[in-house]
């Protein structure tokens, strides 16, 4: 028995260590700020992923963690009455697009492609790394959204879509890739919340502008730019952005800045996700609004403290990947409870191939004479009756 | 039912009912019923002119709204005022002390202001020759680059120099100088934009939209030395109040183009709009200057609306662009109130920064429909089974007397009368069996009749062919014969089936089977014509429609000379020539009428409007003289 002993200590260590990760801090912030519609009657999609990227900056995320998607030019569109500028405001006080802008993606290489393969890393190995998320499983993420969406859609560039699916798979693979330590989804847009809807990795905080059947709408036009310049939501996330989280010391929590959203004013009902995060609403409310806006990174020194070599990092991935394979069961056989939590890991090595995939079986020889007999016996029967029923059919006629 | 007697063989075994209850009915004597047809045609009219009065309820018609979401309208200031007013005031004294200058003088003129403002000038010279007389002018025209937009698209800006009241389109022609000066110093243009002055409000226009179109009719009319990239929208003012300015009411909104082709109602709207909603100015349409909201309004706008569809003619400079697929209204000012020339050039300021906001041409909106207010509208799906029910009327009719003409003559009456008559007069019976039915129906109705085709066909073909008399005649004509043209023809078309009557039934000794087939064909061919032409031209096709519809109830009245004569004086009433002359009396003097003919020859000659001369003399024309004919001569042929 020395060697279930064994186990069970490694087992332990094992769900030791991952508690610890799960509640270990993040060591870089990355942002992932994408507009999907392009023509100059969405100037307004443009100025809302502007005047994030400019506050990301500000809260201290550099351009080098910072993927910007822009699918059309508005500071160069001849209709711009401002040429080379960008405005989210009508009182024309700051110019979004300054001079130090970098687009990582523009015109039409926004794509639902693009995206995905950005956020999976599927890409070529001559894509330059201004184009590519480097990202791991100690970077918080925040990916912000803004276009022409409807239920469970989100408009790409007037040809294509993405679907809730398909969103939630592309973080389902980053999460399996270890891509992401805690990720915020931000997105504006009509009917916005169902675009967070059908995400099931964990560790993500969604947020969006508003309800099934519900329209986000733009907050004001510039009647000399001649179009609008800001969506609601992104107007008063931005104004709780530039007056509460002043600096980086800011230690305002995720909570209050989904307190701030009002009703009244956004003119939608803004939606929050929890229940994908460890710890759920508490922990996700306590979460700092700069883990995600700001770049405030934790160094972790390893010294060997925790008292555990690299030599036993293999036995915890695999106990992850043996996780991850029971919940993927799960889920597809969806007899097991819905919800994984952290209590699950202590389930022993042996008894996780309980749950048996659904799969062919042999079917077993025995009785045969039996119930060939009995086989016969019933054959034989119907025809008797087939015959008495043609006879008194003659018999009739 | 024409079977008088059904005998089902009795079966013991049960399914043979069920086949019975599923098989076919008696096809042998199922027969169409032609004596019903009249009341079917009429019931095809008759739903099809309440459909059409339906459509100014709330429930039928609609109000308008902007589908693109590129035009953006009335969402920018508009900051054309100020300084530019004195701009204004000053190039309206130019252009009035142009008013008496020769036309060199005139184009010359107005160039050097184009230039002065920094745009590109040029001229194109033009003559069209018809009804022996010659129309001939000159436009002036400049070219705005945008700064920043690649040239690929253009905007239009026309003001003729005379509107189509003859009148000196004072500030009309003013407004444009200024705008023009005024519009170059934005720099968001993402379009060029065109400044036109044409010299007239129908053959300038539609000789420089041609040119542009390298589609010029011969060398009499210039090619354009300068173009800029494909036109997404014209806009004309009409604003002839003279060199002390006129503030107006309201603005009158012309979006007829030729052929009854209309602009996309999106342009439609972003002029209503704009106007109405950013200026304040309200917008009417069709001339209805007082327009209540009330059912009798809105009914009477739209069928102004549709007879200035049907007659396919320019109503502004705008009409000749939309053949073309330009999209183009013309605004014109109308009444006296508070609104200047300002507000005006405001109103084109936010209309063009709205067409600038275009990514690709209008094409959300509807191309058909019928306006019964500046905001309210019935698109094509609402309002194009009252015209193809009247079209329809005729192809049953013609149906109806197809089957008529294969009958045998006397026992299809008898078979309708049942049971009273003796059995003396019970014609011959046959007994039909069909799978497991069997029916006494009449020996006669199994008759086959020969149809005799040469005669109806060649008749019909020379009919048609005889109306290419008129509209040559009417296109050719001086202006000055055209009205006495007209009353000739609208007396010689009546005479021609009356005194021709008996000579063709002495010549050609014609049956009635001959007669029914000549009204079939001519009343087939009018329903084909009429149901293709109401998708191009639905006004002109229902109101064709319904002038030609006592053709339906054409019957011959064989053997009675006197009564068939008579019935075919009655049907002169709507010939088409007598129709206009003395029943549209009242709603068409005969100077109007004189303008209509000289209009509509003119359309022919410079406009292309083909439409209203073809239906009226190679499709109604034709059909009328058909049926006046059948009717004629049926009193020279004996009965069945």
């Amino acid at each position: 028995m020395a060697w279930l002993s064994t186990l069970q200590t490694c087992l332990s260590l094992a769900v030791i260590l991952f508690l610890a990760l799960s509640t270990a801090e993040h060591t870089s912030n990355w942002a992932v700020l994408v507009s999907t519609s392009r023509f100059w009657f969405n100037y307004r999609h443009l100025a809302n992923v502007l005047s994030l990227y400019r506050t990301v900056k500000r809260l201290g995320i550099p351009d080098s963690q910072i993927i910007l998607m822009l699918p059309d030019d508005m500071a160069c569109n001849p209709r711009n009455a401002f040429p080379g500028t960008v405005y989210n405001n009508a009182d024309r006080a700051l110019d979004l697009y300054g001079d130090n802008i970098e687009v990582d993606y523009r015109g039409y290489e926004v794509t639902v492609e693009a995206f995905i393969r950005l956020l999976t890393d599927r890409v070529g190995e001559d894509m330059p790394r201004s184009k590519r998320l480097m990202t791991d499983e100690r970077s918080n993420i925040l990916v912000y959204m803004t276009g022409h969406g409807g239920n469970e859609f989100l408009k790409f560039q007037d040809a294509e879509e993405i679907s809730a699916f398909d969103l939630a798979d592309a973080f389902e693979q980053m999460w399996e890739k270890k891509r992401y330590h805690e990720m915020l989804f931000m997105i504006d847009t009509c009917q916005a919340n169902t675009m967070y809807s059908k995400l099931y990795s964990p560790s993500i905080i969604a947020t969006g502008s508003s309800e099934i059947d519900q329209s986000s709408y733009s907050h004001h036009a510039d009647a000399d730019v001649g179009v609008a310049v800001i969506d609601r939501y992104t107007y008063y996330n931005l104004d709780f952005l530039e007056t509460q989280v002043t600096g980086p010391g800011s230690k305002k929590t995720l909570g209050d800045l989904f307190d701030s959203y009002d009703e009244s004013k956004i003119h939608s009902h803004p939606g929050v996700r929890y229940d994908l995060f460890p710890g759920g609403e508490q922990e996700a409310r306590k979460r700092l609004v700069m883990d995600f806006f700001g770049n405030v990174q934790n160094v972790e020194v390893e010294d060997g403290s925790s008292g555990l070599g690299n030599g036993t990092e293999w036995r915890e991935e695999l106990l992850q990947l043996r996780k991850m394979i029971e919940r993927e069961w799960r889920r597809q056989n969806a007899s097991g409870p819905a919800v994984v939590s952290g209590v699950d890991l202590a389930v022993p090595v042996a008894q996780i191939p309980r749950s048996k995939p659904v799969g062919a079986a042999k079917v077993a020889a025995d009785d045969g004479w039996a119930k060939q007999a009995i086989g016969v016996s019933a054959l034989l029967g119907l025809a008797g009756v087939w015959a008495a029923g043609s006879w008194l059919e003659g018999l009739k006629g | 039912m024409v079977s008088l007697g059904m005998f089902p063989k009795a079966f013991n075994a049960p399914y043979t009912n069920d086949s019975l209850r599923s098989g076919r009915a008696w096809p042998q004597t199922r027969r169409p019923h032609p004596e019903a047809t009249p009341y079917l045609s009429a019931l095809c009219i008759l739903v099809g002119v309440v459909w059409l009065l339906l459509l100014p309820l709330n429930d039928y018609s609609r109000q308008t709204y902007v589908s693109e979401n590129a035009l953006l309208p009335g969402q920018v200031h508009t900051y054309f005022g100020g300084s530019e007013h004195n701009i204004f005031r000053a190039y309206r004294h130019e252009v009035h002390g142009l008013a008496d200058k020769p036309d060199e003088v005139r184009v010359a003129k107005l160039q050097e202001i184009f230039r002065s403002a920094g745009l590109k000038v040029a001229t194109q010279k033009y003559a069209y020759e018809t009804g022996g007389r010659s129309i001939q002018g000159e436009n002036v025209y400049a070219v705005l680059q945008g700064p920043r937009a690649d040239a690929t698209e253009a905007i239009v800006l026309v003001a003729a120099w005379r509107n189509m009241d003859g009148e000196i389109n004072h500030s009309g022609v003013a407004l444009i100088l200024t705008l023009a000066r005024y519009f170059k110093r934005w720099s968001l243009w993402s379009k060029d934009i065109i400044f036109l002055i044409p010299q007239d409000s129908t053959a300038g226009p539609q000789a420089w939209v041609d040119a542009y179109h390298d589609a010029q009719a011969g060398p009499a009319v210039e090619p354009l030395s300068l173009k800029s990239g494909a036109l997404q929208g014209a806009i004309a003012v009409d604003y002839p109040a003279g060199p002390w300015g006129h503030r107006f009411e309201k603005l009158h909104i012309h979006y007829d183009g030729i052929d009854g082709q209309l602009p996309n109602l999106d342009l439609f709207n972003t002029a209503v709009s704009i106007a109405s909603g950013q200026m304040g100015i309200g917008c009417t349409i069709q001339r209805m200057y007082k327009h209540d909201d009330s059912y009798k309004d809105r009914l009477q706008t739209m069928l102004r609306g549709m007879v200035n569809q049907g007659l396919g003619h320019a109503t502004g400079p705008h009409s000749s662009f939309i053949p073309y697929h330009v999209d183009a209204i013309t605004l014109q000012t109308v009444g006296s109130g508070w609104h200047d020339e300002m507000t005006l050039g405001r109103t084109v300021e936010s209309l063009t920064r709205s067409l600038n906001n275009l990514l690709e041409h209008l094409h959300q909106s509807f191309f058909f429909y019928l306006l019964m207010q500046a905001n309210r509208f019935v698109s094509i799906g609402t309002y194009l089974p009252s015209a193809m029910l009247v079209a329809a009327n005729f192809s049953i009719t013609a149906i109806a007397l197809w089957v008529q003409s294969g009958r045998p003559p006397k026992p299809a009456a008898k078979t309708f009368s049942t049971d009273s008559k003796d059995q003396d007069e019970q014609p011959e019976m046959t007994l039909v069996k069909e799978g497991d039915m069997t029916a006494l129906v009449p020996a006669s109705t199994f008759e086959i009749v020969e149809r005799k085709l040469f005669l109806p066909v060649a008749f019909v073909c020379a009919t048609h062919f005889l109306g290419l008399i008129p509209l040559y005649l009417f296109n050719c004509v001086s202006s000055n014969a055209l009205y006495p043209t007209f009353l000739l023809t609208a007396l010689l078309t009546p005479a021609l089936p009356l005194l021709g009557a008996y000579p063709f039934a002495t010549t050609f000794h014609p049956t009635i089977q001959h007669l029914r087939l000549i009204q079939c064909f001519s009343l087939l061919l009018l329903g084909l014509f009429l149901s293709a032409l109401a998708t191009l031209n639905f006004s002109l096709a229902f109101l064709v429609g319904l002038a030609a519809a006592p053709l339906s109830f054409v019957r011959p009245v064989p053997g009675k000379p006197q009564t068939a004569l008579a019935a075919a004086l009655a049907l002169s009433l709507v010939c088409p020539g007598l129709l206009l002359c003395v029943v549209g009396r009242p709603w068409l003097p005969s100077e109007a009428l004189g303008g209509l003919l000289k209009g509509a020859a003119e359309a022919w000659a410079v406009n292309h409007a083909w439409t209203l001369q073809v239906v009226v003399w190679l499709v109604w024309w034709p059909a009328w003289v058909e049926g006046a004919a059948v009717l004629a001569v049926s009193g020279f042929v004996e009965g069945d």
